[in-house]
């Protein structure tokens, strides 16, 4: 873990997902981890721009890695799956090509925007706490455990894969979101697809196709007795949270499975309380697990 | 070294499905296949399974471990003894299996077909060959390596919500011809791939990059696929409709304008249908005021890298250094240089 970060939140942690900018200001705090705001940020891009215009995403990506570079600091944290594959993408193809480097600062430098070096590494906030002197961190100020509460851990997508851009962990058999749980005092429990898509990217324009995705992590998680579902990614979240009542109807299941986003679990264990962590900005109530969580305490 | 493993069996005569146990010596260097193959000649004759090649070229003998799609004939059997672990064999997702660990490849091979893998000619072609660019060849380079294995279908998470999603295989091969230069496909040829279970039926699971044994990066593939479709200004299907908002947003505010997102991506009546979902997320403070944006600092500086990006994308079209091929003319003008 660093002591400071340049601080990515992200369209969606700064718009609809506010209590994931807020839980994770909040738990950085109680890490001792400094978070150093990029005051000109915008939109990674997400899988939309990268797709659609990919010259443009690359630029998008470069001026917030070069903003990160102009605050002086050397790791730029994310706190969104898919802000983690932009970013390290974009870095990773910039650092390994100087020629293209040196036309991307030509263009930055056309427009008055700070240009960038390759100096930057990107790094998920699942990554600083999972391991090393985070980790020791986290277990430090996990002071209120979670004692008898069971967590799915739901990983999504693009903080596993493709490895060779993201590689922090196996991507089948990742363990980071589980030494977290436990590290917070509650139970990790174990189901197949907690590797799969939450359908999310397509969820408007192929909505069917996206449900059927949705669907079998709730069905699994059910069935392992989750009392919750935690994920490290702002999409996964909304889809497993916001759709889940669609997923509900589609499969004629009842689910009522609240989401936590990783900070809101870690703010839990450490002692933060259900203001702070503002689980009524969520669309299932986090009730039956938040009882557990703050009614033992 | 001794090498056990449980093997998924299927008989399709009498239906019965069983996970069978079984034990082989090997040398050190055996891989997967090699051990299934002892276990036909030692153990039991009747477990099937293809091959061929032996060498990660014929894309005959794709097959799961543990869950995970690769080559038998790719896949050493050491560091699995070392791990102590049993790993289980068990045939490709995606598609129906015949028996054992043999799938029936006819839907894969359907799906390559409906994208014409085939180049679409020129109505002049060049009294000579045709010669193309090592650039020019390079644009094709990475989709040109796929073996047609199906590791990638095998774990398409779309695929498995619609089985009828043209898939990371079929795309890829697309992506091979939509950017080969001596094709005159054009639109056309997009359009088979624009509509329902085409390109914007990828939920970007990345599983088919990462199962990839050859370096397809089928993913980048179907993005390359996408962004030809969207460039070409082809934005009537909801997939390109929801990238647009995108591009807008950033150029608008810099962030993403979520409450567009919903009437621009599915049209004003699905969205007004919806309306009871939107009250559901604005009861739990999840609607941004659309009247009001977020607005980025420094919104000048993206405006200007948008409009400086696109003018330099556009001249790189009209030259043909990028971009799925060169128009027509100036391609043959090159060509009788």
């Amino acid at each position: 873990m660093k002591s400071s970060y340049a601080y990515y939140p992200g369209c969606l942690a700064s718009l609809s997902q506010k209590e994931l900018d807020t839980s994770t200001r909040a738990i950085a705090e109680k890490l001792g981890m400094t978070l150093v705001d990029i005051p000109g940020f915008t939109c990674c891009g997400a899988g939309d721009v990268h797709e659609a215009r990919p010259e443009y995403y690359l630029h998008l990506n470069a001026r917030i890695l070069g903003q990160a570079e102009q605050l002086g600091q050397d790791t730029l944290m994310t706190i969104c799956n898919v802000c983690t594959l932009n970013l390290r993408q974009a870095n990773k193809k910039l650092q390994a090509d100087p020629d293209l480097l040196e036309r991307v600062n030509r263009n930055l430098k056309e427009v008055g925007a700070a240009s960038y070096s390759g100096g930057v590494e990107v790094r998920h906030l699942l990554w600083e706490i999972a391991e090393g002197d985070g980790y020791e961190r986290l277990k430090e100020i996990a002071q209120r455990p979670l004692v008898g509460v069971k967590i799915a851990p739901f990983y999504g997508c693009q903080i596993l894969r493709p490895s060779r851009l993201l590689g922090f962990e196996d991507p089948d058999r990742p363990q980071s979101l589980e030494r977290i749980i436990e590290a917070c005092g509650a139970e990790a429990v174990d189901y197949p697809s907690k590797i799969k898509c939450c359908g999310f990217p397509i969820v408007l324009a192929r909505s069917e196709v996206a449900l059927g995705e949705l669907i079998q992590p709730l069905v699994e998680a059910k069935e392992a007795g989750a009392d919750a579902m935690v994920t490290p990614c702002p999409l996964c979240h909304l889809s497993l949270d916001a759709w889940q009542g669609k997923a509900s109807r589609e499969a004629d299941m009842e689910f009522n499975l609240p989401i936590f986003h990783l900070a809101q679990l870690v703010g839990a264990a450490a002692g933060l309380s259900y203001d702070e962590l503002q689980f009524k900005r969520h669309v299932v109530r986090t009730y039956p697990a938040t009882d557990k969580i703050y009614q033992g305490a | 070294m001794h090498v056990t493993l449980k093997i998924q069996r299927y008989n399709p005569e009498t239906e019965e499905q069983s996970l069978e146990t079984y034990s082989v010596e090997m040398n050190e260097e055996a891989t997967l296949l090699d051990t299934l193959d002892a276990v036909k000649d030692q153990v039991d004759g009747s477990l099937s399974y293809r091959k061929s090649c032996r060498m990660a070229v014929c894309g005959s003998c794709g097959m799961r471990i543990d869950g995970a799609a690769v080559l038998a004939c790719k896949t050493p059997m050491k560091p699995i003894v070392e791990s102590g672990e049993v790993p289980v064999i068990s045939p490709m997702g995606n598609l129906p299996v015949i028996k054992d660990l043999v799938v029936d490849m006819a839907p894969f091979w359907a799906k390559f077909r409906a994208v014409k893998p085939y180049l679409e000619e020129d109505e002049n072609p060049p009294v000579k060959e045709w010669r193309v660019q090592q650039e020019e060849l390079d644009r094709v380079m990475t989709e040109a390596l796929c073996i047609q294995c199906g590791c990638c279908v095998s774990e398409c998470n779309s695929m498995e919500s619609d089985p009828d999603f043209l898939g990371p295989a079929a795309l890829a091969k697309a992506a091979r011809f939509v950017y080969d230069v001596r094709d005159r496909g054009g639109k056309e040829r997009l359009e088979l791939y624009n509509g329902p279970h085409g390109v914007w039926d990828c939920t970007r699971c990345y599983f088919c990059n990462q199962r990839c044994p050859k370096g397809v990066h089928p993913r980048d593939a179907i993005a390359k696929v996408g962004a030809a479709i969207y460039q070409a200004g082809m934005h009537s299907d909801p997939g390109a409709r929801h990238a647009k908002v995108f591009v807008k947003s950033t150029h608008k505010t810099g962030y993403l304008l979520e409450t567009n997102l919903v009437p621009e991506t599915v049209g004003a009546i699905n969205a007004i249908k919806d309306i009871p979902f939107a009250l559901k997320l604005a009861r739990a403070g999840k609607v941004p005021n659309p009247l009001r944006p977020h607005s980025a600092n420094k919104l000048d500086e993206v405006r200007k890298l948008h409009k400086l990006i696109e003018a330099q994308e556009q001249a790189a079209y009209a030259e043909g250094t990028a971009g799925p091929r060169r128009p027509p003319e100036e391609a043959q003008a090159k060509e009788s240089e």
